[in-house]
């Protein structure tokens, strides 16, 4: 079998791999009555009359805007709560490390999906439900174990002898922390940042559970919300669909090295 | 921080300290509800009336006997099975021959990886269009000859276990083609210069020296896909709630049914703890592999 043979098989994959993406961004982009082209048609003359309409009279809007917040505060605080674990597991010495250890290790294998219900209770005993706060917490608390353990690995591969130097000069923990370790950590800083975003961003049962009323929804539930009353609008859905997967294909495209990093990394969520 | 830190005292807190804002958010919403579930799971609370009371094993014994729930148990069984086959063997398939190639490969692999950034919301929405009776799928059949094979996808209780399987696979293969990526690239280029010099035709290498390489990776991959799509919920949920009737129904959505929905939360509990446990044996065998690699 040629080189070229292989090329032409791999190209045909990835053209059918994409192509729903790209019919999808054809529908959202035709006017209604190019509807009755077939769907692999390109729209002949392209409107945003779609978007405009999901944005504002959709409410999709005010969905971005949840998910933004709650998505960038969670990726942000992420890589703070985790890093500060994962320093105090590698470089300090206490009782207990091994209790810890494996509870964070516990924290890999629970799956969101079996314990939703008590979640949900302990979320609403704080009060927290139907506020950006309360799906945060919950999205932290799923994912740090994952995190902790990637700044852990990362951490390892600092030189003992930096940190000890750190420490005779007469450095806090905390400035070790801000100033030696932090700044060559970049690598899983980005990592953390990326892959939570993405989380965050994509979750759809969290949200679901937490999220009730309609101005605090985020796009995963807006656009099922949406999908369950407006069975018909074709082009609406379309739209509001690619509304919600432009943010992470820039991302993606723009970090793909990190994200594939990431991913294999954190493929056990 | 504004103590000696040679201190006993700092000593001490410090790590207390560094660990306090991640520990206590991860035991709050993290630990105490995994220890709720197994708690529910033995009571008969509805989720609402502040009284619940102890049932024993009364919730597992009702388990056992529920069809309903044997036939989510069956089919998250077939589910998965569908997606191990695609996601594993042409995960293998597609790297391997990626692997092969210089020109374009960034770009192909590019593609190949993008649906694993999208949303299984917005994946959900993309198939439900696309399998709709008049939509793409099935006019593509027609416009090539297949129109026999034509179906309404997500109505049809034969084949809406397959497409949904098939539509998860769609956005979770680029995982699997870029952990077998990282396996390949890690084979020796001399045991394959060595078949060539032996006479060995492509098909032959990857049977002789591709594959035996990968043994472990294939595991990784294997085991991630299982546990991966037992823990779905977003994209049945999103396009058929688990029907038509209960041809799609999984462990997930008939735990949300019955916990969320209709507040029998100590019975969902117990769906959510088979879900914890089948979910937990898989990943620890995953981290076991993984270890063993790694040395």
């Amino acid at each position: 079998m040629g080189r070229w043979v292989l090329l032409f098989i791999l190209g045909v994959i990835a053209v059918l791999m994409v192509s729903p993406l790209i019919l999808t961004v054809f529908t959202s982009l035709k006017p209604t009555t190019e509807l009755v082209n077939p769907p692999w048609y390109p729209p002949i003359s392209p409107t945003f009359e779609h978007y405009a309409r999901v944005w504002t009279d959709g409410g999709f809007s005010r969905y971005f805007l949840n998910t933004l917040i709650i998505s960038v505060v969670d990726a942000i605080v992420m890589i703070f709560i985790a890093s500060l674990a994962a320093y105090a597991m590698v470089f300090m010495e206490f009782r207990g490390k091994m209790i810890l250890q494996v509870l964070f290790l516990i924290g890999l294998m629970i799956p969101v999906t079996a314990i939703v219900l008590p979640l949900f209770q302990i979320v609403r005993s704080f009060g927290l439900l139907n506020t950006h706060l309360g799906v945060i917490f919950a999205d932290l608390a799923l994912a740090v174990s994952i995190f902790v353990f990637m700044f852990s690995s990362f951490f390892m591969g600092v030189p003992k002898a930096l940190h000890e130097a750190a420490r005779i000069d007469g450095a806090t923990e905390f400035q070790i922390y801000r100033r030696v370790v932090m700044p060559i950590a970049t690598p899983a800083v980005v990592t953390t940042a990326l892959l939570e975003f993405l989380w965050s961003w994509n979750d759809l049962l969290l949200r679901l559970l937490l999220m009730t009323q309609d101005e605090m929804r985020t796009l995963s539930v807006g656009l099922l919300n949406f999908q369950g009353t407006m069975t018909r609008d074709v082009t609406g859905l379309s739209s509001g669909t690619v509304i919600m997967a432009i943010p992470v294909v820039l991302l993606f495209l723009f970090f793909q090295r990190h994200f594939v990093r990431g991913m294999t990394a954190g493929a056990v969520k | 921080m504004f103590l000696d830190p040679d201190s006993k005292l700092a000593q001490r807190l410090n790590p207390i300290l560094f660990l306090l804002p991640a520990l206590s958010i991860y035991i709050v919403f993290a630990i105490y509800p995994t220890y709720s579930v197994l708690e529910y799971s033995f009571t008969d609370w509805d989720g609402i009336n502040p009284e619940r009371n102890f049932v024993g094993l009364e919730n597992y014994q009702k388990l056992f006997s529920d069809k309903i729930f044997w036939e989510a148990f069956r089919n998250t069984f077939v589910w998965s099975g569908v997606i191990i086959v695609i996601n594993v063997g042409l995960g293998l398939v597609i790297a391997a021959m990626l692997a092969r190639v210089w020109k374009a490969r960034l770009l192909i692999q590019t593609c190949i990886v993008l649906p694993v950034v999208i949303s299984p919301m917005a994946v959900a929405t993309i198939w439900r269009w696309m399998y709709q009776p008049t939509g793409v799928i099935n006019q593509v059949l027609e416009k090539i000859g297949l129109g026999a094979f034509a179906t309404p996808w997500l109505g049809s209780p034969d084949a809406v276990l397959y497409a949904l399987a098939f539509a998860h696979s769609w956005s979770t293969i680029g995982l699997s083609v870029i952990i077998f990526l990282a396996g390949l690239q890690a084979v020796d280029e001399d045991l394959y210069e060595a078949a060539r010099v032996d006479g060995a035709n492509p098909l032959q290498s990857f049977r002789y020296v591709t594959l035996p390489a990968l043994r472990p990776v294939t595991a990784v991959v294997f085991i991630l896909t299982l546990t991966q799509s037992f823990k779905v919920f977003d994209i049945v949920w999103a396009t058929t709630q688990g029907g038509p009737i209960r041809f799609s129904e999984i462990l997930s959505t008939y735990m949300y049914k019955r916990g969320a929905l209709e507040n029998q939360y100590g019975y969902g509990s117990a769906i959510g703890v088979a879900l914890l446990v089948i979910v937990s044996i898989a990943t620890i065998i995953y981290m076991q592999i993984q270890n063993r690699q790694d040395r």
